[in-house]
C-alpha cells in the first residue's frame, strides 16, 4: 500500500461537532464577548498597552508572528509554481487554507486593535496615501492579498464541494472554474508579489523605531530578514500541520513530500542564519552577542532553535523519521516566531522604566482568534478536500447527472474495501 | 521539456536585471535632488521655540497656559487634588520636569513638548497623513478624520511625544501642535506668551538659532558643549534647547545628524520608487508561472483520464 499523496481528500467519517471543536468555539465566543468590552471601555482598560509600548500582542503576535506562520501559501506556492517543485502541489490546499485563516483572523483583530478604525476607508483612495510609509504598504497589501488572490486560490476546494454535492450548480461552477483557470497565473503571481511586499514591510515597520530596537535586531536588512523568515515559517507551518493532522486523524504521510520540504526549509534557515551572522559581523556588533543580558539570551535562543531545526530536518529527511521531522518543524517555527516577535516587544526598549505585559483580556482575545482559525481549519479539512492523501482513501460521493458518461468502473476500483 | 528550476531561475534573474536597470533610471532624479541626500529642508516660514534651562525657574506657568489654551482636562491622577502631570500624556501636551542628580550639585528644569522635527519619523510612518508637517510653518499637526489610531507615531517618535487616549471608544492622538489655531490668528503659542523669565521664547527657527548662538558666544562655557540641541539632531528640529547640564540628563536623546526616515527608509524608498521593481517582478513571475501552469494543466488532464475523477486544482 502506497502512502503517496495523490489527491486532496476530506477527512471522512469523523464528526465535526466534537468536544475539542466545541472548546475552540467557546474560546472564540469568549473573545468576541471581550471585544465588545474593548470597544466600549477603550484600549487602556482592556489591554496592558501604554504610551511607551503602544503596540501589544494583537499586532506583535497575531500579525507579526502569525502571518509569518501563515506564509505557507506564499512560500510553498513559490516553490511549487515558480521553482517547479511538482510534488508540492499536493500540499498547496493545506498551505493556502492555513494562510487564509492566519491572515483573516489577524486582519480582523487588527481592526479591533486600532483606535479609530472608521477612518480606514481612506485606504481606498490612493491620493490620500502617504506612499513612503511602510505601514501604509502593509495596510494596502495585506488586506488586498487576503481578500483577492489568497481568497481566490482557496476557491477550488469549495468548487469541488459544490460540484460534488449540489449538482444544480454544476454548470455554473464549471463556468467559474473556466474563468478562473484563464487568469490563474496572474492571480498566483499576485499572491507572491503582495506577500513579498508586505511581509518585508512588516520588518520595515520597526526601522522607523530606530534605536528603540536593540542593535542585534535593528538593521537595514530587517525587511529582508522578515520576509525570509516568513518563508521558512510558512514551510514549517504547512509541514507541521500536515504531520499533526496525519497523526490525529490517522492519515497516511507521504514522507517523500515532507522530506522535500525538509530540504527546502533547512536551506532557507541555513542561509538566513548565515546572512544574519554576516550582517551582525559587518556592522561590528559581534560583541553584543556575548554580553550577559536578556538580549544576548534572546538572540541565542532564536539561533539555537533554528540550528537545532536545521539539524533535525536534515537528519529526519535522510532517515524518513516522521516524528523527528515534526520536532524539527516545531523548532523552526519557534525560532522564526521568536525572531519576528523580539524586535517588536522583547528587544524593543522604548525608554527606561517602560513595561508591558499583556492583560488577561488581551491574551484571551488573541487566543480566541487563533482558536477560531483552528476551528475553521478543522471543519474545512473534514468537509472539503483539503488534506492530501493516497488515492485509496478517496470515496466518491458524486451524484451523476444522466447525460454524463463518467467512467464509473474506474472510480469504484479506487473506493476503499467494503464500499 | 519541462521547465527546470534552472530555467525558472534564469528567467527570474533576467527579469531582475532589467528591473535593476529600470530602477537605476528611476533613482537618477532622486539622487540629483540634492536636498533628499543632504538633509531635510527648513520650511520657508519655519516657526520655532528656544528653551534655555539657565533661565527656567520651574514655575509651570507654561504648563497651565498650555492646558488652558488647548482645553485639556487637568491631570490630577497623582493624588486626585493637584494639577501635577508626571509626564506627557493624553492630558498634557507640555510639561516641566526637574532633573536633580543624587549628588545634589547641578539641577535643571526641562520643558518637554513636541520638537517639530524637520523630517519627523511620526509623519513618515503615518498612513493617511493624519500627522502632517505644515509646508509653510513646519508645525506637525494632527487631523482627527485621517487618523486610524494605529499608534505607529508612538512607536517611531524618538522623543516619546505623541500620546494616545487609552480610555473610551473615540480615542485621539494628543501632542503639542504649536498652538496652530493661535498661530493662525497671529498669536504666539500659549507657553511662550506667559513665561515670566523668557526661558522659552517664540520666533522663526532662523532667528532663534542665531539668538542661541549669540548667547553661547557671549557666555563661553556656560552651555553644555557650547551647542544648540535641535540644530542637527535627527536632521534638525524646530524647537531648540540650550542647557547647562548634559542634554542626555534632560531626556534629550543622542541622535545622528541624519533624520530617522532618511537613515532607515532609504532602501525602502528605492525599492518602491515608481513601483518599477514590483511591476517588473510581477510580469516576470507571471511569465514563469504561465509556462508551468500549462504543463500542470496537461498533467491534470492525464490524471483525470487515469483516475476517472475530476481533476483538482
Amino acid at each position: 500500500m502506497s502512502d503517496r499523496w495523490e489527491r486532496n481528500i476530506p477527512v471522512y467519517d469523523v464528526p465535526i461537532w466534537t468536544r475539542p471543536f466545541q472548546a475552540l468555539l467557546v474560546l472564540g465566543a469568549l473573545a468576541l464577548g471581550l471585544v465588545t468590552y474593548r470597544e466600549i471601555a477603550g484600549l487602556g482598560p482592556a489591554s496592558g498597552m501604554n504610551d511607551a509600548y503602544a503596540w501589544g500582542i494583537w499586532k506583535t503576535f497575531n500579525i507579526m508572528v502569525l502571518t509569518g506562520l501563515g506564509s505557507g501559501g506564499f512560500a510553498v506556492g513559490i516553490a511549487a509554481w515558480l521553482f517547479n517543485r511538482k510534488r508540492l502541489h499536493t500540499v498547496m490546499r493545506t498551505a493556502l487554507l492555513t494562510s487564509f485563516l492566519a491572515y483573516a483572523s489577524g486582519l480582523i483583530l487588527l481592526g479591533i486593535d486600532v483606535g479609530r478604525p472608521w477612518n480606514f476607508y481612506w485606504v481606498l483612495m490612493p491620493w490620500k496615501w502617504n506612499a513612503h510609509s511602510p505601514l501604509l504598504e502593509v495596510a494596502v497589501c495585506m488586506p488586498a492579498y487576503a481578500m483577492f488572490p489568497l481568497l481566490l486560490e482557496n476557491f477550488p476546494p469549495l468548487f469541488d464541494w459544490i460540484h460534488d454535492k449540489r449538482p444544480r450548480f454544476r454548470a455554473r461552477v464549471e463556468k467559474a472554474e473556466k474563468i478562473m483557470t484563464r487568469f490563474y497565473p496572474w492571480v498566483v503571481a499576485l499572491a507572491y508579489l503582495l506577500p513579498a511586499m508586505h511581509q518585508s514591510s512588516l520588518g520595515a515597520l520597526m526601522l522607523l523605531a530606530g534605536e528603540k530596537v536593540h542593535p542585534l535586531w535593528q538593521t537595514p536588512l530587517l525587511p529582508l530578514f522578515y520576509v525570509w523568515a516568513a518563508a521558512y515559517m510558512g514551510f514549517a507551518c504547512v509541514a507541521g500541520s500536515l504531520l499533526f493532522c496525519s497523526l490525529v486523524w490517522h492519515r497516511a504521510v507521504d514522507l517523500d513530500v515532507i522530506a522535500e520540504m525538509n530540504k527546502i526549509t533547512a536551506n532557507l534557515i541555513g542561509y538566513w542564519l548565515l546572512l544574519r551572522f554576516a550582517d551582525i559581523a559587518v556592522s561590528r556588533k559581534l560583541g553584543l552577542m556575548f554580553q550577559a543580558n536578556i538580549y544576548s539570551g534572546l538572540f541565542w535562543m532564536e539561533t539555537i532553535f533554528l540550528v537545532v531545526a536545521v539539524i533535525m530536518l536534515v537528519d529526519s529527511g535522510r532517515r524518513r523519521d516522521a516524528q523527528l521531522m515534526f520536532h524539527g518543524y516545531l523548532a523552526a517555527a519557534f525560532g522564526g516566531m521568536l525572531y519576528r516577535f523580539d524586535p517588536t516587544t522583547l528587544a524593543f526598549q522604548p525608554r527606561p522604566g517602560a513595561f508591558y505585559f499583556p492583560s488577561a483580556v488581551e491574551i484571551l482575545i488573541s487566543v480566541g482568534f487563533v482558536a477560531l482559525a483552528i476551528a475553521a481549519f478543522v471543519a474545512a479539512a473534514k468537509a472539503w478536500a483539503i488534506l492530501p492523501g493516497p488515492m485509496r482513501l478517496w470515496k466518491s460521493t458524486e451524484i451523476k447527472t444522466q447525460d454524463e458518461k463518467a467512467p464509473v468502473g474506474k472510480i469504484s476500483s479506487y473506493a476503499p474495501a467494503g464500499e | 521539456m519541462a521547465i527546470t528550476r534552472r530555467d525558472a531561475l534564469r528567467k527570474l534573474v533576467a527579469g531582475t536585471a532589467s528591473v535593476a536597470a529600470a530602477s537605476a533610471v528611476a533613482t537618477v532624479p532622486l539622487s540629483t535632488r540634492a536636498q533628499a541626500e543632504e538633509g531635510p529642508t527648513v520650511p520657508p516660514a519655519a516657526v520655532g521655540m528656544l528653551y534655555d534651562t539657565t533661565r527656567c525657574i520651574g514655575c509651570q506657568t507654561c504648563v497651565v497656559a498650555c492646558a488652558e489654551a488647548n482645553k485639556l482636562p487637568p491631570d490630577t491622577r497623582l493624588d486626585n487634588i493637584h494639577f501635577a502631570p508626571a509626564d506627557l500624556s493624553s492630558f498634557s501636551k507640555n510639561i516641566i520636569k526637574l532633573y536633580k542628580p543624587a549628588d545634589g550639585k547641578t539641577y535643571s528644569y526641562v520643558k518637554q513638548q513636541c520638537m517639530h522635527c524637520l523630517d519627523p519619523a511620526c509623519v513618515a510612518g503615518c498612513m493617511f497623513k493624519g500627522l502632517k508637517k505644515d509646508p509653510k510653518t513646519g508645525v506637525v499637526g494632527w487631523t482627527a478624520n485621517l487618523c486610524v489610531g494605529c499608534r505607529y507615531c508612538e512607536i517611531s517618535c524618538p522623543y516619546h511625544v505623541p500620546k494616545f487616549q487609552w480610555e473610551g471608544f473615540n480615542p485621539k492622538i494628543v501632542k503639542c501642535e504649536f498652538c496652530k489655531e493661535r498661530l493662525a490668528v497671529g498669536q504666539q503659542p500659549a507657553c511662550t506668551t506667559v513665561c515670566p523669565t523668557h526661558a522659552v521664547i517664540f520666533g522663526s527657527r532662523e532667528q532663534l538659532l542665531a539668538e542661541a548662538k549669540t548667547r553661547i558666544r557671549q557666555n563661553p562655557g556656560k552651555y553644555f558643549e557650547d551647542r544648540v540641541y535641535g540644530e542637527a539632531e535627527g536632521g534638525g528640529t524646530q524647537v531648540l534647547y540650550l542647557s547647562h547640564v548634559p542634554f542626555g540628563d534632560l531626556g534629550l536623546p543622542k541622535l545622528p545628524g541624519e533624520s530617522i526616515p532618511q537613515k532607515y527608509l532609504k532602501w525602502q524608498k528605492r525599492v518602491y520608487s515608481y513601483l518599477a521593481l514590483p511591476v517588473v517582478l510581477y510580469v516576470a513571475m507571471v511569465g514563469v508561472i504561465n509556462g508551468n501552469f500549462k504543463k500542470h494543466k496537461e498533467h491534470m488532464k492525464e490524471e483525470e483520464e487515469n483516475t476517472g475523477l475530476r481533476a483538482q486544482l
